[in-house]
């Protein structure tokens, strides 16, 4: 065994020059226009692997399990913070980042990751309201306020048809902005209030779902979601091809919605940090980001990008919010680990309770 | 001579644990060492961003009951698990009622359709299990066949339409769809090994064919019916998916709080304790059907009186 372990460590140093450079990319599904890597992968002379996840959960939960291997992930900012507090991450060196000037400076400096030390806006999706533009109408309901979600006047036109999404975070920022309040209070009071919220108008919802609902707005089985604006574009995509008779539009609520921007950063275990920052740079390349909003219809912080952006999506005000509902968005922080166990408490209570 | 009787003796000793020993391994090494892991975890604190606390704070062992209080003092959990044990139950009931004449059916055909009705119980199989979950999601979609049909008839008797996906009922449909073959399976392995001349005999002395099933057929085929309700019950009791793809806002169950527990919460020592209370209550069930088996596996006195 002891003249056995060197050869084994040389082995496995000798395996990286032996295989072919490799660009592994922890991903959202579908977060990247397939264009893009092969014009990557042409520039840098590597292969790009992608895996995807679903959710930040499952991201943390990998990483917190120890798995290793990745270079970059693409996390929204809240499970940044809990990657940087966690020791997970490897600083960014600026200096090989000279695109970093085509982001806006709002989305730059953020309490998350004050002066950006690890990670740079990637893209942005908004928590809001999708609907059955034909139906809505038939029904004369409003799409532009939470109160269509949670208030029983106005859902029991439409019970059985609505679907909210299965996360306790993301329902109780809406039901905390429906209530008038911010989606990161922490006030317990407050979340009891929300909890009631939900309650009332769980007895309408056809589901607690953030994984088919894209499908059962397409197909026209629900009509009414609480949902990512990026999905609820591609329900319309779909809608679109398939050539349904309705449109799935995005509604933008009046008391305001969740905002998640996700951002590149590289692990600490990167085996390639060289070719994460190429990447880096790369996608802060405006052309490069407005391909990915053209393809998902996801929100963008590169101010490069919005000349070789579509100009229905740069209208589309679920996408590109005007400055007054820019202001009503949030970006959700994260919760300690009391707060998220109170939380859990009442969401298993919500969900389990009739 | 003394040499040899060592031999001997040392030899099927090496044989047995050349063979037992790989998967005593793979059982220590894949289900003892991660329930101890998992035991432990369940004493600690949950770390502020995911995972744990650190084991030893300020010089001190950081262990608590904490997961444990909080798993008793609210009844909510009690309640998940009565719904999911009931769920499980419902399952196991509907799987035997089906599975038991189907095997019984595959157990008695000729052996050139024999081995074709197996395979076609294996068929599922041979497609993704979440594939196959989401295929009911067409199927008990509101404009398909299916959803129609029901409330054409409903809409006859007066009621109002029902939905059929998102609801109680698609999981337990989906639940006995899944697991009607681990029922068939083991029932039909015991009744195939039947014997025929016990029936004969107890017609001959004037049984009827009720009295000879339950009386002959179904006290023999009683291990089976253990087996089948142990690897029905148990997966069932955890799962998760399809109450997630399946069901409605109210279809929560304890292998959806467990998985909240280590996804969205966070909260490893509490996913724990769910899930330590989750692998005793298997194992109990299990060991009380594996009981109750090996008490039939005696011969029942029918039995012992048909033999006679």
């Amino acid at each position: 065994m002891k003249k056995l372990l060197p050869l084994l460590a040389s082995l496995l140093l000798a395996m990286p020059a032996l295989a072919k450079d490799e660009f592994h990319l922890y991903n959202w599904n579908n977060y990247i226009a397939p264009e893009t890597i092969k014009r990557f992968e042409d520039s840098c002379k590597c292969e790009v692997v992608q895996t995807y996840y679903s959710d930040n959960e499952e991201l943390l939960a990998k990483l917190a399990a120890g798995a290793k291997g990745y270079d970059m992930l693409v996390p929204t900012s809240n499970a940044v913070e809990a990657l940087i507090k966690g020791k997970q991450l490897k600083a960014i060196d600026k200096s090989q980042l000279p695109n970093l000037k085509n982001i806006d400076p709002r989305y730059l400096d953020t309490p998350f990751d004050p002066g950006n030390k690890y990670s740079v806006p990637y893209a942005m999706s908004t928590t809001i309201i999708g609907y059955n533009e034909q139906k809505m109408k038939e029904l004369g309901l409003p799409t532009d306020t939470w109160a269509v979600i949670f208030d029983p006047k106005y859902l029991q036109k439409v019970k059985g048809r609505v679907t909210v999404l299965d996360s306790s975070s993301e329902l109780f920022a809406a039901a905390l902005k429906y209530l008038g309040y911010s989606a990161n209070d922490v006030d317990e009071k407050h979340w009891k209030e929300a909890a009631d919220a939900i309650k009332k108008g769980k007895p309408y919802w056809a589901a607690f779902n953030a994984s088919s609902y894209i499908k059962e707005l397409t197909v026209g089985n629900i009509w009414l979601v609480h949902g990512y604006s990026n999905d609820i574009f591609q329900a319309n995509l779909d809608a679109q091809a398939a050539k349904r008779s309705f449109r799935i539009l995005q509604g933008m609520p009046k008391e305001g919605a969740v905002l998640a921007v996700d951002n590149m950063v590289i692990h600490k275990d990167a085996p390639r940090p060289d070719l994460a920052h190429k990447f880096m740079n790369f996608m802060l390349e405006g052309k490069n980001s407005a391909e990915l909003t053209n393809l998902i219809g996801s929100g963008n912080p590169n101010l490069d990008a919005v000349k070789y952006i579509k100009p229905e999506i740069l209208k589309n005000p679920a996408i590109f919010p005007d400055k007054a509902v820019a202001a009503k968005l949030e970006q959700l922080k994260e919760l300690t680990a009391a707060q998220r166990r109170l939380r859990n408490r009442m969401w298993t209570e919500i969900k389990a309770g009739r | 001579m003394k040499p040899k009787s060592i031999s001997a003796a040392t030899r099927p000793r090496v044989g047995k644990w050349l063979v037992t020993g790989p998967p005593l391994a793979y059982l220590l090494l894949f289900f003892a060492i991660p329930s101890l892991i998992m035991v432990l975890a369940s004493f600690r604190t949950p770390g502020e961003f995911g995972g744990l606390a650190p084991l030893f704070e300020e010089g001190r062992l950081d262990l608590n009951l904490d997961s444990y209080v909080r798993f008793f003092s609210e009844s909510i959990y009690a309640q998940i698990f009565a719904k999911s044990v009931w769920y499980a139950l419902a399952t196991t009931l509907f799987c035997l009622a089906l599975a038991y004449p189907l095997a019984a059916l595959i157990a008695k055909s000729g052996r050139r359709y024999r081995d074709l009705l197996l395979l076609l119980v294996i068929l599922p199989f041979w497609s993704n299990f979440l594939i196959r979950v989401y295929a009911w999601m067409i199927i008990f979609g509101p404009n398909a066949a299916l959803a129609r049909t029901v409330n054409g008839v409903l809409a006859w008797f007066g009621h109002e339409p029902v939905p059929l996906l998102f609801s109680s009922f698609a999981v337990l449909v989906c639940l006995v769809y899944v697991h009607l073959p681990f029922m068939v399976l083991p029932l039909y392995a015991n009744l195939e090994k039947h014997d025929q001349a016990l029936l004969d005999a107890a017609q001959d002395l004037g049984a009827n064919a009720w009295q000879r099933f339950w009386r002959i057929t179904f006290p023999l085929s009683l291990p089976g019916v253990y087996a089948g309700a142990a690897l029905v019950f148990i997966p069932a009791l955890g799962i998760f998916a399809i109450p997630d793809i399946l069901g409605g806002p109210e279809d929560s169950l304890i292998g959806n709080v467990i998985k909240q527990q280590f996804l969205e919460t966070r909260d490893w020592p509490f996913g724990s304790v769910l899930s330590i209370v989750l692998t005793i209550a298997a194992l109990f069930l299990a060991g009380l059907a594996a009981c109750v088996a090996r008490g039939n596996l005696g011969t029942p006195s029918s039995v012992k009186a048909a033999r006679a």
